[in-house]
């Protein structure tokens, strides 16, 4: 990574009003031929000539790691974590890690012991599906004085995934087990009957979170009802009727995830992509992403 | 102030906005006290008080959320103060009226503020508040709480960009003085060596009448009293061809008075050009070449020592043997002038004898007989004059600063009764008599004494050494200096005026009130101490920064060789110097806070960056013997080489006992490894 070598400094708004006070002592001190102004002003630019390389050696050592994001469905948050380490043996102070790319976030941080890492984590709104780049990261900080800001930037290879965003019916197509060995099923539907709990899925409703175990201190965990059904649902791109491509993906993921809710085993089937029946957290996220990398009838960007 | 409390929460929520962080507000309090001094003496009194209740009531305000909302009131606020400053000066222009104005809009400021920026407005806006305070005054004492003021407002920012970084209060102090540190140097250089382009734009304060300083061609009594605690800037004198000037005290000749009124003698309303032919010059060596440097006084006196004769250009030679600017001085001047100790007029022409000997109406008879009874015993005009020095000598006149009021007829009123006066009291009256008995005479005003600057070797003459003396025509002599305040006090033409003053009060001469205190204090050692600490201080202050003004620090220049060259080369020149000093800053603070690197760990980081160029990059987490397997793949030519140096590297780093390879060794195989690629 060739970028957060260099450090670049540039003036802060603020180092305007600096410089309209240094014109205004300048202007009293040359017509008053005043010595005494003139060490206030030679006094103040001093100071503000000090602090740029105080805020230049701010960033030294200073690096970035980020780590993976986890995904997210498009429309919700994705939160990306930065451990922000400090390799000097200097305490630094005022580190602001901003994002411009994805909403421009600023985060603070007051300061980091030597050889310390602060961790933040970045929160910028999942817009479209798809693998995206997390663009570049800036590291900048104005500390002592706040009349110059220095840069570091930082462009991580890192990606992050964003899943098709969850919408349309949520019931699960019951007639479209083509498989030979499927058997006929019963509706998965919202019933009386208390069937256990198991871990939340992301995107799926919250209307079933155990909340009392929640305030308990325990994760995010789904309570079940109904009768499971025992056969598994083929879920097929070009067995939906809806005619934008999107509108398909999206109501594939509410069924992937009504499906994974429901511990159903699945098959989803997407042009040029098939992936067998089976159900789980690894099978859930593999579906996602086949779902949220999907690139057209072609077939899946490699 | 819409202070009461709103009852919806939701709106107490909406008005608890305030993002002020309490610490840096502290400091910046601290910073804005230190500013006032200045402003207690010489602005309307209101406007401190107003400041410092503006300040206790933000911290008031700030834990409770309230500041200063409503536009409205805000307007009528700033209306109100804008009305109490025009009746407190009858003006709103000049710098008082202004920096008031400031003061208050300050203070305004301070109860609005709320935000990380209005914080950071104020700090600049506490900093201009510092430029006022030099404008109204620049003694030493109002310097030190302006820097203090100063170094405060830095402590401010550095507290408001720690943010909630831990430690004690007096962190950021520590911070601001290695600032501070650092500065000092720069300081000194531009202090020093930066030209100080004078732009001639005058900051016209106020009236100009007002700015008129120094004496006026009136000499009236009290007149030169009220300038003796003046410690405005007269002029500078310098003596380029000996140092410390002649021996002797110094009278600079400002106005030659002609008219006498009694008590009040005046100078000619439009003073007229004396012809060279009467006169004889000394030759230039015996001449005393000065090099003035008149500050603006807003009138046209141009100063020179006894009698000047070499005229600069822009001045004429008025009758009276004094120097006349065609123009009123309005910004600072140089010239040079040559002066002679010896009388130059040989003879009196007919109408300056008239002129000379011209009296009043109102000359009572006994002060008449006084001066008759002099004439009649010894019509000798020395003898008259000694006899009347005598008369001052002899007589219980005592000299005083504040002497009373007189009236231009109390001449009889002075020399039998109060018999306590000033200089203009004795030179008027002791002028008056010689013409009473027959003598030509005169009232010169001008300077007498001043200070010598050791560093820029000139004489700083003040406002405050303003002295008025006599001249009467000895008809073989010429005009002949008399000084009739020596004979009354005879230390004070050795003297300026200040330190004779001060003497007296050693001497326990005036030791009433707090001269009483005073010398009451000093006998306590450590007050002793402190007061000359403080005294020097002062003194360097006065001499040191004070009387480095652009014209000292021309002369530093010439003497250094560094005005060849013009201001522009010397400002970049300075600025150079300055760019470097803050690159040895840079290095000297990465050098002591940089990471430690292990060198093995460092060399093999190299190895893998020259790797990296030829296109095989190391993945971060990536051990070595893959990333060595990986390398001999892509590199097969290299690989030798590759395997080589992370066996090195692995038994360097990782052998259970002490590695039989030394670090050059493998430094080498690296240094070597762009050879073969």
């Amino acid at each position: 990574m060739k970028t957060g070598k260099f450090a670049l400094v540039y003036p802060t708004g603020n180092f305007a009003a600096l410089l309209f006070v240094l014109a205004a002592m300048w202007y009293a001190a040359s017509s008053q031929n005043s010595p005494a102004i003139y060490l206030l002003l030679f006094g103040l630019t001093a100071v503000f000539l000090v602090s740029i390389p105080h805020t230049l050696l701010n960033l030294a050592d200073v690096t970035i790691a980020t780590e993976s994001a986890k995904p997210a469905f498009a429309g919700q948050e994705v939160s990306l974590p930065v451990a922000i380490m400090n390799c000097s043996r200097a305490t630094r102070r005022g580190i602001q890690l901003v994002l411009p790319t994805r909403g421009g976030e600023r985060k603070h941080v007051d300061f980091i012991a030597a050889g310390k890492a602060a961790r933040v984590t970045l929160r910028f709104p999942a817009k479209q599906r798809g693998e995206h780049r997390i663009g570049t990261l800036r590291l900048t900080s104005i500390y002592p004085l706040g009349f110059v800001r220095v840069l570091k930037k930082f462009a991580p290879s890192q990606t992050y995934l964003v899943y098709p965003k969850p919408s349309g019916d949520p019931r699960l197509p019951m007639h479209r087990a083509r498989l030979p060995h499927s058997r006929p099923q019963t509706e998965l539907g919202e019933g009386d009957d208390f069937a256990g709990v198991r871990a939340y899925v992301p995107g799926e409703s919250q209307r079933h979170i155990d909340w009392r175990a929640v305030a308990r201190g325990q994760p995010l965990i789904t309570k079940q009802f109904a009768a499971e059904a025992e056969g598994s649902v083929h879920l097929d791109f070009s067995a939906l009727r809806f005619h934008d491509a999107e509108q398909r993906l999206s109501q594939l993921a509410m069924w992937v995830i009504e499906a994974e809710r429901a511990r159903r085993p699945y098959s989803l089937r997407l042009p040029n992509t098939d992936i067998a029946p089976a159900v789980g957290e690894a099978h859930f996220h593999r579906c996602m992403r086949a779902l949220s990398l999907f690139q057209g009838e072609e077939g899946p960007r490699p | 102030m819409r202070l009461s409390k709103s009852r919806s929460s939701r709106r107490t929520q909406q008005w608890k906005d305030t993002t002020i962080p309490r610490r840096p507000l502290l400091w910046l309090a601290a910073a804005l006290l230190f500013t006032l001094p200045p402003m207690l003496g010489n602005l309307a009194s209101w406007v401190a008080w107003f400041f410092l209740l503006a300040l206790a009531l933000k911290f008031w305000m700030e834990p409770r959320g309230y500041r200063l909302r409503s536009t409205i009131l805000k307007l009528i606020l700033a209306c109100l103060m804008l009305g109490a400053i025009f009746l407190s000066y009858g003006t709103l222009k000049g710098i008082e009226p202004g920096v008031s104005l400031l003061a208050v809009l300050v203070s305004l400021k301070i109860l609005e503020a709320h935000t990380a920026r209005e914080f950071q407005m104020i700090v600049m806006m506490a900093w201009v508040l510092c430029l006022c305070g030099f404008l109204l005054s620049q003694d030493f004492a109002v310097a030190f709480c302006l820097f203090v003021a100063s170094a405060l407002l830095i402590a401010a920012l550095v507290q408001f960009h720690r943010g909630s970084s831990p430690g004690a209060f007096w962190v950021p102090l520590v911070t601001t003085f290695k600032l501070l540190a650092q500065a000092a140097p720069v300081v000194v250089l531009l202090f020093l060596l930066f030209p100080r382009i004078n732009t001639g734009l005058q900051l016209r304060i106020g009236d100009f009448h007002a700015a008129m300083t120094g004496f006026s061609d009136r000499l009236s009594p009290g007149g030169i009293a009220t300038l003796a605690n003046s410690s405005e800037i007269a002029f500078r004198a310098e003596f380029p061809d000996s140092r410390t000037g002649p021996a002797g005290p110094l009278y600079w000749r400002g106005v030659v008075m002609w008219r006498c009124e009694g008590m009040e003698w005046r100078g000619p309303y439009s003073p007229t050009s004396i012809s060279d032919s009467s006169r004889r010059y000394p030759a230039r060596d015996k001449a005393i070449r000065q090099r003035i440097t008149i500050a603006p006084h807003g009138l046209r006196w141009m100063f020179a020592l006894d009698r000047p004769f070499g005229i600069p250009s822009g001045a004429m030679l008025a009758r009276g043997n004094y120097l006349y600017s065609v123009r009123p001085i309005r910004k600072p001047r140089r010239y040079e002038v040559l002066s002679s100790i010896e009388p130059i007029d040989k003879e009196l022409d007919a109408y300056e004898r008239r002129q000379a000997l011209q009296l009043p109406a109102s000359i009572t008879p006994a002060v008449s007989e006084l001066a008759a009874s002099w004439a009649t015993h010894d019509s000798e005009p020395r003898a008259i004059v000694k006899s009347a020095l005598q008369f001052f000598r002899t007589q219980g006149f005592r000299y005083s600063v504040s002497p009373g009021e007189y009236n231009k007829n109390d001449l009889e009123e002075f020399l039998f009764h109060r018999r306590t006066g000033f200089c203009e009291h004795y030179a008027a009256s002791f002028a008056t008599l010689m013409r009473l008995a027959g003598i030509p005479a005169r009232v010169v005003v001008g300077y007498l004494g001043g200070e010598y600057n050791d560093l820029g070797g000139f004489f700083l003459v003040r406002q405050a050494d303003t002295h008025a003396w006599c001249e009467v025509w000895i008809p073989d002599h010429g005009w002949m200096r008399v000084d009739p305040t020596t004979a009354v006090a005879p230390d004070r033409a050795g003297l300026d005026l200040s330190s004779f003053l001060a003497s007296r009060v050693a001497s326990g001469e005036m030791a009433t009130g707090r001269g009483a205190l005073l010398t009451r204090l000093t006998r306590l050692a450590l007050v002793n101490q402190i007061r000359s600490i403080w005294e020097a201080l002062n003194y360097q202050w006065d001499t040191r920064v004070l009387g480095f003004d652009a014209d000292v620090q021309d002369v530093f220049l010439t003497s250094l060789g560094l005005t060849k060259s013009g201001p522009l080369p010397l400002a970049m020149q300075v600025l150079i110097v300055i760019f470097v000093l803050l690159i040895i800053y840079a290095g000297w603070m990465q050098l002591r806070t940089r990471r430690r690197v292990d060198r093995i760990q460092a060399l093999y980081e190299r190895y893998c960056q020259k790797l990296a160029r030829i296109g095989v990059r190391r993945d971060p987490c990536e051990g070595p013997v893959d990333f060595e397997k990986r390398a001999t793949q892509s590199l097969p030519s290299a690989s030798k080489y590759v395997r080589q140096i992370t066996e090195t590297y692995i038994a360097l780093r990782y052998a259970p006992e002490p590695a039989v390879i030394s670090v050059d060794k493998f430094a080498k195989e690296i240094n070597a490894f762009t050879a073969h690629t």
